[in-house]
């Protein structure tokens, strides 16, 4: 059922993002070839060509703006108002567990900002003429293993996830939380966010303030950072994150399985 | 009688206010039941509670045997008051939808309904009309074999023409051993498919007899009885 609810996600959800994507990767290229000659660079007056140029630059970083707020608020959209709003009637009804249903907004959301992060990757790529930044990619990698070691390429991606995933269902949280209002739902579940966000930060003080003087973090006081350190400190970070996502999960499958409250 | 939908001491309050209170119900199949009552009486509120849109505060509700849930969802149909369609899907795509996630659901009565109505499947949900909207949801919902349908104001927001269409759809497409529950304040224009009647007033329920039953001990129409129980 899971990968029925994820199917038709994706349909709802791809029609605006892949014109959206197509329409970024166009106007990056169209800006690769608006300077083959390094006009704006080189024009010493105002002229069309440095005009068209700028303009389509500036268009250029508005789509990848676009980009991520379509990201964010499809995100948002998708939840309160398939699940919260009238459509809810639709999907609450069919004969699918509530945690499926969040799995599946999560899901989708997590796989489509890790597309728009690397379609825009991918745009600067083709604005770029590309061979420099093909060529600093194996510095980067690099970098990265003598910095965090082999299992830096593990315990990043972990990170990002875990930090993606409970940021994710914070919001969702938020709304879930603000449909128990009868009225003004959408500010309820904006003041619900801001508490969310204070208990979080809460949370995270009353960490650092009990491991202040364990050996952890003097492991990560130490001067000269190793591998080691650096992977346990970011792979804690990881699964602090992957603790307050579930803690989110379970918190929002429990409002929406007892306190649902359609309008 | 055998027991489809069985309530015991059913409440649900927001607040303050009981929206159904202390109901104690038992509905066999193979019943066409009107569930009637005055604007904000509980009845929409009981047919959420049926589908697990609500938790009661209180008592106990069985279908088939089942708490409302995934199993219960299988084998009810519900078509609630308001339009739950989304806007970009087509048609068509709302009917491989249901078609996807209710096993019981029959994809070619849904084509032979929209066809009757001149509904084409290739329109796009956004384009169409309220009405139009609310026969296409009908279909979805008539298009399922189920035990048990719980139509939500079916006939409240189309034309009295459409009215008797809705209703012979209603009627023609169940099948005998499932019960149909249709809540509605316009009596007079379902009551000739009634079998049973249910007055709901103030979250109570006052009344729940057959439609013979009403004739014969008060001599009296349904939609007569109801504006005698129900008088301002």
């Amino acid at each position: 059922m899971l990968a029925k609810l994820m199917k038709y996600e994706f349909k709802s959800t791809a029609r605006l993002f892949i014109p959206l994507y197509a329409v970024l990767l166009v106007f990056a290229l169209l800006n690769r070839f608006l300077n083959p000659f390094r006009t704006f660079e080189a024009a010493e007056n105002f002229s069309l060509q440095v005009f068209v140029r700028g303009a389509g630059m500036a268009i250029y970083f508005f789509l990848i703006l676009a980009v991520f707020v379509t990201t964010l608020v499809l995100i948002i959209q998708r939840f309160y108002k398939n699940l919260l709003g009238d459509e809810g009637y639709l999907m609450f009804t069919l004969p699918v567990k509530t945690w499926q249903h969040i799995a599946n907004k999560l899901l989708t959301s997590i796989i489509w900002c890790i597309l728009s992060a690397l379609v825009v990757a991918v745009s600067l790529f083709v604005l770029t003429a590309s061979s420099e930044l093909i060529r600093l990619l194996p510095y980067i990698i690099e970098g990265i293993k003598n910095t965090f070691g082999i299992a830096g390429f593990f315990v990043l991606p972990a990170l990002a996830l875990s930090q993606l995933a409970s940021g994710i269902l914070m919001i969702y949280n938020a709304m879930a939380l603000g449909q128990l209002f009868q009225k003004h739902r959408l500010l309820a579940s904006f003041g619900m966010y801001c508490v969310l966000y204070l208990i979080q930060q809460m949370i995270y003080v009353i960490c650092m303030l009990l491991l202040a003087n364990t050996a952890f973090m003097t492991l990560i006081r130490s001067a000269s950072l190793t591998p080691l350190g650096m992977n346990l400190f970011l792979g804690s970070l990881a699964i602090g994150g992957l603790i307050i996502a579930a803690a989110h999960f379970a918190l929002v499958n429990y409002v929406l399985n007892t306190k649902l409250n359609l309008e | 009688m055998n027991k489809l939908l069985e309530c015991k001491n059913l409440s649900k309050y927001f607040g303050p206010v009981r929206a159904l209170d202390n109901v104690t119900l038992t509905i066999g199949s193979g019943r066409i039941v009107g569930l009637l009552g005055p604007n904000a009486s509980g009845k929409s509120t009981f047919m959420k509670i049926c589908n697990d849109l609500l938790t009661p505060s209180s008592g106990e509700i069985r279908i088939a045997g089942f708490e409302p849930g995934v199993e219960s969802k299988k084998i009810v149909s519900y078509l609630p008051e308001r339009n739950y369609l989304n806007d970009w899907m087509k048609v068509s795509d709302i009917i491989s939808f249901f078609d996807d996630f209710y096993a019981d659901f029959n994809k070619e009565k849904a084509y032979d309904m929209l066809n009757k109505l001149n509904i084409q499947a290739e329109d796009r949900l956004k384009t169409l009309s309220k009405g139009t909207k609310e026969k296409v949801q009908l279909i979805l919902v008539m298009s399922r074999d189920a035990q048990l349908y719980l139509l939500d104001e079916p006939i409240g927001g189309v034309d009295p023409a459409a009215r008797d269409y809705i209703l012979e759809t209603i009627i023609r497409n169940y099948n005998e051993n499932a019960t149909v529950i249709i809540s509605t304040h316009l009596i007079s224009d379902i009551e000739k498919v009634l079998d049973d009647v249910i007055f709901i007033k103030e979250g109570q329920i006052v009344l729940h007899k057959t439609v013979d039953e009403i004739r014969e001990e008060t001599g009296k129409s349904v939609d007569s009885l109801f504006r005698e129980v129900f008088r301002c």
